[in-house]
């Protein structure tokens, strides 16, 4: 009897471990890390503006559009999918922490939500990348470009900033208004959202397992997304957070759990890298050169700056954007369907003659190793994330950089 | 207790960062010892608010949840 009586709270205690309060912002940042690591060593990095770009692209043709017939369709392409299931995955976490909720902002919230999601995916396409392809994978991968989109990255969130500021008040009514919240639930009542939570992540680890028959690859790309996303919802994984806070209220609690995650991601991207690891049939080269773009340095700059001020007025980077979409925040719907609609054609029409004026030098792929070494790569990386943590540590000391 | 309370800010239905800035705003216009009753929606105000208020020096009075998603802090102002 004694140890019926046990197990059940030993059960119950392990779910309230996970699903009663959120994760430091560290341990999601870690765990993104290490997953993030075994994605480039089964194939390649994380990232979210391609997959979201790849929504758009089948929506388009669905409808016959202009011209993308030869998309891949989403069940077939990594990033699409991985995407599709990085959603599914912060569903399951909402329901499973009873924190899932339809919350409808007031209409102004609305429009800023679709405008940030069309610049993100601008800031994308001209960037080429986004806060985790050109930034949270795209640093560890040793990429010059992605340290310069950082760059423009920090430069468009303090100007956007400065925009929600003055907005608050000076135009109140933009964040003012009717609002709606449908199928919240209590500490007491609502259950149902926890078994919806275990049905929903037993349907992707079936589908899971039936794809391994096939495509292992494409298996381990599901699972990931369903534990990232899940990690994201429960740790408030966020990377504008991590770069607005020090400029807005001083804290650096988000900050320090993105500069976790970079480095371990750093420690295995550079190993993945010196030793060729996962190589298959691609040479070391094209090993190395992974998530190094042809955007050094002025395409990352202004991508990276368009970006930055697209993801601060929608309040989520693309992963941001995804995970909050599962957890029923509906201007964040709005930013994922300003994404969605506007990448295709901005990588397609708007972005090309725009890279066109460009100087070849401002646009090539820039690997660090090759001008400083690996030791020196690393190091260079390492230095950026430390001066990181002392601006952040410093400001929320003394509140120099902070707007209140 | 209710009577203490100064002012109420809603921000039902706002998304990170409106919920913090419109707290941190509303806080600046209030005198030491002023009760602030906040509502919001955003699962995050959960952790962020608390931590504020601590690194803040303010008290938070009350914290709890409400019919319809509702989250309540009552936060006295250092």
């Amino acid at each position: 009897m004694a140890a019926q009586n046990e197990e059940p709270k030993a059960l119950n205690l392990l779910f309230r471990t996970f699903f009663s309060k959120h994760w430091p912002v560290w341990v999601g940042g870690i765990t993104l890390g290490i997953l993030n690591i075994l994605l480039f060593a089964i194939k390649s990095p994380w990232g979210a503006s391609g997959g979201i770009n790849n929504w758009g692209e089948n929506l388009f043709k669905s409808f016959g559009l202009f011209g993308f017939e030869g998309t891949t369709p989403v069940n077939a392409h990594f990033y699409g999918l991985l995407c599709l299931i990085l959603v599914i995955g912060a569903f399951v976490g909402a329901l499973l922490s009873k924190e899932f909720a339809l919350r409808i902002p007031p209409k102004g919230e609305l429009v800023k939500g679709f405008l940030g999601g069309g610049l993100m995916a601008l800031g994308a396409a001209v960037g080429m990348g986004c806060t985790i392809g050109s930034f949270f994978s795209g640093v560890p991968a040793l990429s010059g470009g992605a340290i310069i989109f950082t760059m423009g990255l920090f430069a468009g969130v303090i100007v956007a900033l400065k925009y929600l500021l003055w907005e608050m008040e000076n135009l109140p009514g933009v964040s003012t208004g009717k609002s709606y919240t449908f199928l919240a639930v209590s500490e007491k009542k609502g259950k149902w959202q926890i078994w919806l939570g275990w049905i929903v992540s037993i349907v992707i680890f079936l589908i899971a397992w039936f794809v391994a028959g096939t495509n292992s690859i494409l298996a381990w790309f599901i699972i990931s997304g369903l534990l990232m996303g899940l990690i994201c919802q429960r740790s408030r994984f966020c990377i504008v957070k991590a770069f607005r806070d020090p400029f807005m209220t001083g804290e650096s609690d988000g900050s320090v759990g993105v500069m976790a995650g970079l480095l371990v991601t750093l420690v295995g991207f550079t190993a993945i890298k010196y030793f060729g690891i996962g190589l298959g049939d691609v040479s070391l080269r094209a090993r190395e050169m992974t998530w190094v773009y042809p955007h050094f340095w002025f395409r990352a700059l202004i991508g990276g700056f368009v970006f930055g001020v697209g993801m601060t007025i929608a309040g989520g980077c693309a992963v941001g954007t995804l995970w909050r979409v599962g957890e029923g925040q509906v201007k964040l719907w709005m930013s994922a369907i300003g994404f969605i609609l506007i990448s295709p054609i901005s990588r397609k029409f708007i972005a090309p003659p725009l890279v066109d004026l460009m100087p070849h030098s401002m646009k090539f792929k820039n690997y660090l190793p090759d001008y400083i070494g690996y030791t020196g790569a690393f190091l260079l990386v390492c230095l950026f994330i430390l001066l990181w943590y002392v601006f952040v540590k410093w400001n929320e000391r003394t509140g120099k950089f902070s707007a209140f | 207790m209710e009577s203490n309370i100064t002012e109420t800010l809603d921000c039902k239905g706002l998304s990170c960062p409106m919920p913090m800035m419109k707290l941190a705003k509303a806080m600046k216009g209030l005198n030491s010892g002023d009760v602030l009753e906040m509502l919001g929606t955003d699962p995050g105000t959960k952790s962020d608010l608390p931590r504020w208020c601590e690194k803040g020096g303010h008290s938070l009075l009350e914290k709890n949840e409400l019919e319809g998603g509702v989250f309540r802090f009552v936060i006295k102002k250092k």
